[in-house]
């Protein structure tokens, strides 16, 4: 109660005294309520500005938790992983694609991208699979290393930076191979060996919070991705 | 409430709207400026992060700026969100427009290439028969840029090519490196011209309006500025047929509001000024507004690897540094199937290799980034695109920004012009590359989408006529004297050059017109 008393004297604020109880329709107070107050003397506000940073560097999940893969099937994730096994094996001290947790991180990743993408995945790594069996009689996760290599090099190709391939499955090959050496090369455990080596962090960079960002703005990626044009005739912000 | 009006209204704080500022507050003229976005603050909005940290470990987040390829997850907040400031085009014809919202605009983030247009580009149709000549030449803007390239301490070395137009240059006297002599000879065998890059150095790198043009203008005591408030249109007096007035609406609350002015300066960037101008229903009675929308072509272009660099052998005497090939073709002599030209980028790298040049992968691939790591050498296109009046943009009657501003519509696409063009400009490269003693790893002859180059130009052209252009060639609306237009869109021809150093140069120019039309009393 102190606390509240002292708290108002200092903001100079006066009590409104409560209305008698009566069965007229409420009206509004002629006074706005008063402002909440603190918990304590003074406002907790200032003991916050007054923290001492904590020694605490912020831990991301990856180095103690697994991803949930839950976008792919059973066999197109096991797919997945031979193919990350075969295209990034742990090599010279580094981690190769399993260890950085590259194929659930892209379970993720393609979980949450447009249609066209998850696609582009899913006929992708069926195919691998498909053939696999029938060349094999066996899953692609099953297979030697040379007998993957047999179905994944007729596919490789040299691209610039934007332009893939166009030949569906060759784009895919190439995008997959590009996307899980991604998804390595920027792994905590990838970060991890670079140090360990004496090396400097190759992937810091300056990241740009959003500035000043509106305060009415919705979550990009909620839609389709934009500029197309819009069939519907009203005026919508797209 | 205030009932003032002011002298100069300048929309937009980027390199035009920051020269513009600086040359009329210095001319004593009082401006407001207006912006759409915030001020920025690269110590409170950065921090060094690893990739891993990032909640997308580095990857783009997915569909989010689809159509800007140099944003990623750690620059993604700097570009215009396409969702909140939509645009639209036929899903078989993309068009990228890659904006920044900043106050400063794209100048806080560019590239820093700095080059003169040389009269092949200004009175391009004089040479070829095709297009429009622009109403200026090179001796017009030439004093305009020398003064220009001084502010922005443009590094660069003098070839005598009228092609390359030489200027007011911090000298570049560098020596090249091994590879990079290697290909000037090769390039002097085969008549094709490799020169030093010119580039802007700026103060620490940046060569933007925040720092070289803006505290200028501040210091003069006459500029002020609004940032977080985007303009949705522009108003005519209907007694007097003069621009009287901005209605804008504020960022943040959405509150709507509006501003009387004496002159209005427009510097949105090219797209953003027209669709202002669009949306306003001001400004066109030519019906030339909207069309000859073009930029440059970028993507062609080729990666090799410079063989005595490999296995550890790279040295700074042999590898890095960079050069740049002007235009060539079509001067003297005619190309067999497309006219006007191209440049051509040049760079060494002494840094690891890509591993997409390599059809490789696991410890086969391994072998090869370590063997080659250091001996990258790449071209790419910088190539004309033809004006043509049904490459337009216009405004999309079904579809609004977040602040409920109808959005443009953009048609256009490249057409065997550009597409021959860079054909022969990666033919050229493969052959000067091997000339030099290269091992090409990596082509690509498809352009990117239109826009990528972010050098769109046009769609408000200036001309000596009111009938076929939107502007004269002071950057004033034939139809509203004191509307002055002094972004990009005010170009006929766009060139191979990066554009900025010529909307510096007639944002000054410009400017300068408008405080002397002004002391006489005529705006
Ligand atoms: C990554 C990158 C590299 C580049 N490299 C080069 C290069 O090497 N050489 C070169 O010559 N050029 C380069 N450019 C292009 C160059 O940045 C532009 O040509 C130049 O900055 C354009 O300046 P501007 O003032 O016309 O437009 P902008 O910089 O786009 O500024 C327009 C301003 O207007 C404001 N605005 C827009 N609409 C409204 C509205 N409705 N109301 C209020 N304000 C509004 C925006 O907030 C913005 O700040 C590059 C650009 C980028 C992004």
């Amino acid at each position: 109660m102190a606390a509240s008393v002292s708290a108002k004297t200092m903001l100079g604020q006066q009590t409104v005294t409560p209305p008698p109880p009566q069965a007229a329709p409420p009206v509004a107070p002629s006074a706005p309520p008063p402002v909440a107050t603190a918990p304590g003397p003074v406002p907790w506000m200032r003991g916050l500005r007054e923290v001492k940073p904590l020694p605490i560097t912020p831990l991301v999940p990856d180095a103690v938790a697994q991803t949930s893969a839950h976008f792919f099937t059973d066999r197109q994730l096991a797919t997945l992983r031979q193919l990350s096994e075969i295209m990034l094996p742990p090599l010279k001290g580094y981690p190769g694609a399993i260890d950085a947790g590259a194929p659930e991180f892209l379970d993720f990743l393609i979980g949450v991208s447009p249609v066209d993408r998850q696609q582009m995945y899913q006929s992708g790594l069926d195919r691998l699979d498909a053939e696999a069996r029938q060349r094999f009689g066996m899953p692609f996760a099953g297979i030697q290393a040379s007998q993957a290599d047999e179905l994944l090099r007729p596919w490789l190709r040299t691209w610039m930076t934007d332009h893939p391939p166009a030949e569906p499955f060759a784009h895919f090959v190439n995008l997959v191979h590009s996307d899980i050496r991604t998804a390595t090369i920027n792994s905590e455990a990838w970060s991890k060996a670079e140090t360990a080596m004496g090396r400097e962090e190759p992937d810091v960079g300056l990241y740009w919070f959003p500035v000043d960002p509106d305060i009415h703005r919705e979550e990009p990626g909620r839609e389709a991705s934009a500029p197309v044009r819009h069939p519907a005739p009203k005026k919508q912000h797209a | 409430m205030t009932d003032e009006t002011v002298d100069v209204l300048i929309i937009g704080s980027g390199h035009s709207g920051g020269m513009a500022a600086k040359c009329l507050t210095e001319k004593g003229i009082s401006c407001l400026m207006l912006n759409a976005g915030p001020v920025a603050d690269a110590r409170r909005d950065t921090e060094p992060k690893p990739a891993y940290a990032l909640p997308f470990r580095g990857f783009k987040q997915p569909g989010r700026l689809e159509h800007v390829f140099q944003s990623n997850e750690f620059n993604a907040n700097t570009w215009v969100d396409e969702q909140e400031v939509p645009y639209t085009c036929d899903p078989q014809q993309p068009y990228n427009w890659v904006r920044v919202r900043l106050f400063g605009g794209r100048s806080l983030f560019w590239s820093r290439q700095s080059f003169r247009l040389s009269d092949y580009e200004l009175k391009g149709k004089s040479h070829d028969g095709f297009g429009d000549d622009w109403p200026i030449s090179l001796s017009d803007l030439a004093p305009y840029y020398s003064r220009v390239e001084a502010i922005f301490r443009v590094r660069g070395h003098a070839d005598g090519l009228p092609q390359y137009p030489d200027g007011n240059f911090v000298p570049d006297n560098s020596s090249w490196t091994g590879c990079m002599q290697r290909f000037v000879d090769a390039g002097k065998k085969m008549g094709v011209p490799v020169c030093k890059p010119r580039s802007s150095e700026g103060v620490d790198g940046l060569a933007s309006s925040v720092n070289l043009l803006l505290p200028d203008a501040f210091a003069t005591g006459k500029l002020r500025a609004i940032p977080n408030v985007v303009v949705r249109e522009l108003r005519v007096d209907p007694k007097t047929g003069l621009v009287s007035e901005a209605h804008f609406v504020d960022r943040l609350s959405r509150r709507e509001m509006s501003v009387k002015a004496r002159v209005v300066v427009l510097a949105a960037g090219t797209l953003e000024s027209t669709r202002l101008l669009l949306n306003s229903k001001i400004g066109n009675s030519s019906g030339v507004m909207g069309h000859y929308l073009i930029d440059q072509v970028y993507g062609p272009g080729i990666v090799c690897s410079v063989p005595e660099a490999r296995d550890g052998r790279a040295t700074p005497e042999l590898m890095g540094g960079a050069a740049l090939i002007p235009r060539f073709r079509n001067l003297d002599t005619k190309a067999k199937n497309f006219i006007r030209g191209y440049a051509l980028n040049v760079f060494s790298s002494a840094h690891p290799m890509d591993p997409r040049n390599f059809a490789a992968y696991g410890a086969e691939l391994q072998k090869k980034l370590d063997s080659y790591s250091g001996s990258g050498f790449s071209t790419g296109i910088m190539g004309e695109v033809l004006a043509h009046y049904e490459h337009q943009v216009s405004i999309d009657k079904n579809v609004v920004d977040a602040w409920n501003i109808p959005v443009l519509h953009i048609d256009t696409k490249y057409t065997d012009n550009e597409f021959n063009m860079a054909r022969d400009a990666v033919d050229t490269s493969i052959e000067l590359a091997e000339a030099a003693g290269f091992e090409v790893l990596s082509k690509n002859y498809d352009p990117n989408p239109p826009g990528y180059s972010i050098h769109e130009l046009g769609t408000c052209r200036m001309g000596d006529d009111p009938k076929t252009s939107v502007l004269n060639k002071w950057n004033q609306s034939h139809d509203i004297k004191n509307l002055v237009v002094v972004d990009g869109s005010c170009f006929v021809s766009g060139g191979w050059q990066n554009p900025t150093m010529t909307i510096l140069s007639l944002a000054m120019r410009a400017s300068e017109h408008l405080a002397e039309q002004m002391r006489q009393g005529n705006v």
